[in-house]
């Protein structure tokens, strides 16, 4: 048996304690009976006090000793486990970008699954898999993968299965690429109380990949067409730009994928996003991938991660996270009479705005010591314990109903027996 | 008809008498030793006639035997009309949740006028109620009255802290039995029975004690009298030995002088068999006066 709130079985101790010595010391002053003899008793101050230890009074101290002790534990919460010396283990497999081979974490994980395990698949969300089949139909991803993400969910399945395990066992799938860890990582991972076993896969070179485009517009509009020459306007498009306004299947269409959806208006009147105070013009825009130069107009203030910069340092592209996926915003209006899209250093320039979102970065594993110090434990603490992993703020015990009850009961019955004895004076 | 809880009360003091204590006046023909020797059937002695005499009640038998005139005595018997008089203060109703002083004032006196009308002696009631009224049931002989002082009684509830002195010294009857606890007018009352006995009558003082008043709870209380609210004292341990003292000695003077009278004295306390209280009180030993 183990207690959710143990602090309270403490401080319902105490109570009991302190009532059992102010019953001893505390002095009341006796309530006014009748007596028709009363004249035979000496005189005496009638401010005095008295104690009493009637036997009613000892009842009386047991009646409230047992109810504060029910209220306590009906607070501190009782939990009996229902099974002993049962270990589950939570298997998070990587399926994000930075895995380089998707087969091998399916295999990996394969390996270390055994019945009445948990799988957990992410990448930059988790989700917990309903069994080792489901390894199959859920493939890598686009996503960058969030280590974070993972083990805060592994916190929370433990914590739900904490009533019926007593320990548990976290298996890490994953190359643990540096691109996985962010401030928070580990944070999280000192709130797992035991080890963890990593099983290392090999990382994904890089998350470089070739883009493959796809819009609603023709060959005739000026950014396809130079699109177009680069060769990356294909089907089953990783990048889908718009030049209007992006519809919400659109916003999905990111969400779900972790696609990339460039948003690039045609026109200053086919984006709603807020416009500058003033509208200037500004010779070049560049981005980590190639220099723009022409005479380009300013219309919009842009909010986000920078993609490429005007000239003076203001963003004229920006991209937002949109679940696994992002949106990207193009403030670059162009000149429909000019060729700027048909020359080369448009294509250098645009290749940064269809990379993978988050940019191109190259991929590297973690270093030894966050390494360590993510496995952390020992063999002897490799296991995390259940009672350790308890959900206490929303866990509750089936005791304590019960428990309130007894103790309201008590409390009753404590008041009328008061109350008897004084009828009975 | 008595009520259905005085009809084993009834039936256990079947066969008590409750004879006068000295020779009653009355003349009419009774139970008791009359102090009038007339001609009834119980022959007593003879006495040598005197001038003034009835020549009638010369034995002539007797004259003729002895040549000397000698009156025939005999020994009347009368009845003694008897009046209950129940103190109906607040300090009866005690204890509160049982009232249990003037419970057990109802039953002996509903038992002491079951043993008097067994006796052929007009019995009546004298009480007080909550209103401060006084209801007064004459003595009287027949059939009924017993039901009838039980009715009355049973609807009084104690109540008021009225004194009793003044209610005893109107009775006209021979004998007289007060019920209380003698915690109001006492030396009043005292007074009252000095001079009927004074006068050739009979009382009877019951003194009713509660047992919670000898044995008062052992926690510490602010006893407070029921009679004077502003009487409040304090029982605790250091106090208790006191208070026995102080009441007991002041029972052990109540008896004394009450005795001192020659009045009849009789302290019952609530746990005492009300039969056996009713059969204490009605068989004492008389004080001078004529057993039976």
């Amino acid at each position: 048996m183990s207690w959710l709130l143990p602090s309270a079985l403490w401080a319902a101790g105490a109570a009991v304690l302190a009532a059992i010595v102010l019953h001893f010391i505390a002095r009341s002053r006796p309530l006014a009976e009748s007596l028709p003899t009363a004249r035979f008793v000496p005189q005496r101050p009638v401010h005095a006090r008295a104690r009493s230890i009637a036997l009613s009074d000892v009842v009386l101290l047991l009646l409230r000793s047992a109810a504060v002790l029910a209220l306590g534990a009906a607070v501190a919460g009782p939990v009996f486990a229902v099974s002993r010396g049962r270990v589950t283990r939570i298997i998070v497999v990587d399926q994000s970008r930075d895995v380089g081979d998707a087969r091998e974490a399916r295999d990996s994980a394969r390996s270390v699954f055994r019945d009445g395990d948990v799988l957990v698949a992410f990448d930059s969300v988790a989700t917990r898999l309903s069994g080792s089949t489901a390894l199959d139909s859920s493939g890598p991803t686009d996503a960058p993968g969030s280590l974070s993400a993972a083990l805060a969910i592994s916190l929370r399945v433990a914590a739900q299965l904490s009533p019926r395990s007593d320990s548990f066992e976290l298996v890490v799938v994953s190359p643990v690429s540096a691109d996985e860890i962010d401030q928070a990582t580990l944070a999280i991972r000192t709130e797992w109380p035991g080890g963890i076993r990593l099983v290392p896969l090999r990382g994904a070179v890089g998350n470089e990949r070739a883009p493959r485009v796809e819009s609603a517009m023709g060959q005739n509009d000026m950014v396809i067409a130079g699109l177009s020459l680069m060769g990356v306007v294909r089907a089953n498009a990783n990048v889908r730009i718009l030049r209007d306004r992006p519809s919400a299947s659109d916003t999905v269409w990111a969400r779900d994928t972790a696609h990339v959806l460039v948003s690039w208006p045609a026109t200053d009147r086919a984006a709603a996003w807020q416009q500058r105070a003033t509208i200037d013009a500004i010779g070049g825009v560049t981005s980590s991938t190639g220099v723009l130069i022409g005479r380009f107009p300013r219309v919009w203030a842009l909010r986000g991660h920078a993609v490429a910069r005007w000239a003076d340092g203001e963003p004229a592209v920006v991209e937002n996270a949109v679940g696994r996926g992002c949106i990207r915003e193009v403030g670059i209006l162009f000149d429909p009479a000019s060729d700027i899209t048909l020359r080369a250093p448009f294509r250098q320039f645009v290749a940064a705005l269809l990379a993978p979102c988050g940019g191109i970065r190259p991929s590297a594993r973690a270093d030894s010591l966050f390494l360590a110090s993510l496995a952390g434990g020992t063999p002897l603490r490799h296991l995390a314990a259940s009672s350790a992993l308890r959900e206490r703020t929303t866990e509750s015990s089936t005791w304590t109903p019960w428990l309130l009850g007894v103790g309201a009961i008590l409390l009753v019955v404590e008041m009328a027996t008061r109350k008897s004895d004084r009828r009975l004076a | 008809m008595t009520g259905p809880s005085y009809g084993a009360l009834l039936d256990a003091v079947r066969g008590v008498h409750w004879q006068a204590r000295r020779a009653v006046t009355s003349a009419m023909a009774g139970t008791h030793h009359s102090k009038l020797r007339g001609t009834s059937a119980e022959f007593t002695e003879y006495r040598l006639y005197r001038q003034g005499d009835d020549p009638r009640r010369i034995d002539w038998r007797l004259l003729g035997r002895s040549d000397r005139a000698y009156i025939r005595l005999a020994t009347d018997r009368a009845i003694l009309p008897t009046m209950l008089v129940l103190d109906t203060s607040a300090s009866m109703a005690f204890p509160i949740a049982t009232r249990a002083k003037w419970r057990l004032a109802q039953q002996i006196a509903i038992g002491l006028a079951a043993v008097v009308h067994a006796d052929g002696d007009p019995i009546g009631v004298a009480v007080r109620n909550d209103r401060g009224i006084e209801r007064v049931l004459p003595p009287r002989t027949r059939r009924g009255v017993v039901s009838d002082i039980a009715r009355v009684v049973d609807d009084v509830q104690p109540a008021g802290a009225d004194p009793l002195a003044p209610r005893v010294a109107v009775l006209r009857s021979a004998r007289v039995a007060v019920l209380t606890d003698l915690l109001g007018d006492s030396d009043a009352l005292l007074g009252v029975a000095r001079a009927r006995v004074a006068a050739g009558g009979e009382i009877h003082v019951i003194h009713i004690v509660a047992r919670e008043e000898l044995d008062p709870p052992r926690r510490p209380i602010l006893a407070a009298d029921p009679e004077q609210p502003t009487l409040q004292r304090l029982l605790v341990d250091s106090t208790r030995r006191a208070y026995d003292d102080a009441f007991g000695a002041w029972r052990a003077e109540m008896a004394r002088a009450w005795r001192a009278t020659g009045a009849m004295y009789a302290e019952v306390v609530t746990d005492e068999p009300v039969p056996h209280a009713v059969r204490r009180i009605a068989e004492a030993p008389g004080v001078g006066g004529v057993p039976r």
